[in-house]
């Protein structure tokens, strides 16, 4: 352990010992097998906190206005095993990836081509702006206008409603690079795209990876929208049932479901994406001892 | 066989008031092809700015700066250049040998020699068994090292070192000073070294070329007397020697004051 510690060096900052000897092996298997037993049983304790307080609520307010949680569930594990949650999620999920891949395709090069060129910085710093302060019904309504009930609307309105979050992201986290690396690659003569590959990307790979959160989150939030709207399939589509009847446990069991496909995507696919593409940096541990 | 070669360098640097500040007053000297020529001055008298007129990225306002080899008299490719900076300045997200090869790929070395040439390298500065392994998980000493590597990996015709231990602790300095001289001299590596320390200069240098505060002239040139691996920082002949130059920098503050 105390090998470990000497490694733990901040980019940039002087190190007590710096002896040639300092190579750290990576940490024991058994060791780092328990540190996430530890972890994964403080996210359970905050999901079992949220569902002791919701059954606290659901003691005080009739059923019709707040279900018990487990009678939620079920509802939601009946929706799951009814064979129409899976096309009704596809469509939904469908369109929250399509509108975000859309928007990343254009805010990353953007974002990079304002935070390097002064020019492309004033001309799109106002509609960027602008923008973030459009409320996604407002962008979902004229979509739907412009394009009718068509899955382009959903698409659009979607991908035009986070661009601006993701481009602002990108190009705060360029302006932040490290110019002396900049320097570095041109001594040695490297390319345009090696240098945006492989010198300014990693640098942005923390503000990309947050950018993606808020992204898909926003996303769904848009979509749903969209689909209430009139579409006839989503998960939007099956709230607006729900509340249609009151049910408030259907609405709830739908939102639900939509939860733990997102939790899945967070935890297991962007998860592994942020373990592989930061291997190669020493996890911070400010609060050590 | 290349050197740089410096005749009667003039450079000005624009103030924020418009006039003209003198940077470099006319600079002359010759480094010595395969040997160490350490560039000594103080702080802030214009070494940067030579080193990037040399390495290409700014120009002299009169005068000539150009590195002479075989290659370029037949003008077939511009010189090549390898860069060692104060801080390391390694993509830390690419493993060590990953490193090297961004340096190869850049110069447009074909890469069936990268693998040849990544192990050769790494092994003269002693990280071969380390070139898996991500920079951030080694010490500065090694990360210098793997700076080095790079410099020389792409197997330059000048070897350009801007104060590269000035950051290191004594020890590891002093021990990668030894093996940089021992490196240097096995590869018959024509080398610049910026410096503003004087027992470097004196024993790194195979030649020493004392700069003035700014603006930048030539004080004094010296050959150092002792070959590259009888120089011992305890030997009497070589105290003698970096007094010398001691004395000449010394010379230099007084008359500044």
């Amino acid at each position: 352990m105390a090998k470990q510690e000497k490694a733990l060096v901040v980019p940039g900052e002087a190190e007590p010992f710096s002896q040639d000897d300092v190579l750290v092996p990576p940490r024991p298997k058994a060791a780092r097998g328990k540190k996430a037993v530890w972890n994964n049983s403080l996210r359970i304790a905050s999901v079992v906190a949220i569902f002791f307080i919701w059954w606290i609520l659901s003691l005080i307010f009739p059923p019709t206005l707040i279900p018990k949680p487990w009678e939620t569930l079920a509802e939601a594990g009946a929706i799951i095993s009814s064979g129409n949650f899976f096309v009704e999620m596809g469509s939904t999920l469908r369109r929250v990836l399509v509108g975000f891949g859309l928007a990343m395709a254009v805010s990353i090069p953007l974002g990079i081509l304002m935070g390097t060129l002064r020019n492309m910085e004033s001309f799109f710093e106002p509609p960027v702006i602008l923008g973030l302060t459009m409320p996604g019904l407002i962008w979902a309504v004229l979509m739907i206008m412009f394009f009718g009930l068509t899955e382009t609307s959903a698409y659009a309105a979607v991908a035009i409603t986070i661009f601006p979050m993701l481009t602002i992201s990108i190009w705060q986290g360029t302006k932040s690079i490290d110019k002396d690396l900049i320097d570095m690659s041109n001594v040695f003569q490297a390319t345009p795209l090696m240098k945006i590959v492989e010198v300014i990307l990693p640098q942005l790979i923390s503000h990309i990876l947050a950018a993606i959160r808020y992204g898909l989150g926003l996303a769904w939030k848009v979509v749903v929208v969209v689909e209430m709207f009139g579409f006839s399939d989503g998960v939007g589509y099956q709230v607006v049932r729900g509340f249609n009847v009151f049910s408030m446990k259907t609405v709830l069991a739908w939102a639900l479901t939509f939860l733990i496909v997102m939790i899945l995507i967070e935890f297991g696919l962007i998860g592994w994406f942020e373990r592989t593409v930061t291997r190669w940096r020493p996890r911070v541990e400010a609060w050590r001892r | 066989m290349a050197y740089i070669h410096v005749d009667r360098a003039v450079k000005f640097f624009p103030r924020e008031d418009g006039t003209e500040m003198l940077v470099l007053d006319g600079v002359s000297f010759d480094t010595k092809a395969y040997d160490i020529t350490c560039l000594l001055g103080p702080s802030g008298c214009g070494k940067s700015t030579l080193l990037n007129v040399i390495s290409g990225l700014d120009r002299v306002d009169r005068g000539q700066v150009e590195i002479i080899s075989n290659h370029q008299k037949s003008g077939a490719r511009p010189p090549k250049l390898g860069y060692v900076f104060q801080d390391p300045r390694l993509l830390n997200w690419k493993r060590v040998e990953d490193n090297l090869i961004f340096a190869l790929k850049g110069m447009k070395v074909p890469s069936s020699e990268w693998p040849e040439r990544v192990h050769k390298y790494l092994d003269l500065v002693g990280l071969l068994e380390f070139r898996k392994q991500y920079p951030l998980y080694l010490s500065g000493g090694m990360r210098q090292r793997i700076g080095l590597a790079r410099g020389l990996v792409v197997q330059p015709e000048v070897l350009l070192m801007d104060e590269p231990y000035s950051k290191l602790d004594q020890l590891t300095a002093r021990k990668l000073r030894e093996d940089t001289l021992s490196i240097c001299a096995l590869l018959k590596q024509t080398t610049l070294l910026v410096t503003h320390d004087v027992e470097e200069a004196a024993y790194m240098g195979d030649r020493i070329v004392v700069l003035s505060a700014r603006p930048a002239r030539v004080v004094n040139i010296f050959d150092n007397p002792f070959p590259g691996t009888e120089r011992s920082l305890d030997d009497l002949h070589f105290i003698e020697f970096k007094k010398k130059v001691l004395q000449t920098v010394l010379n230099l503050i007084k008359e500044e004051v």
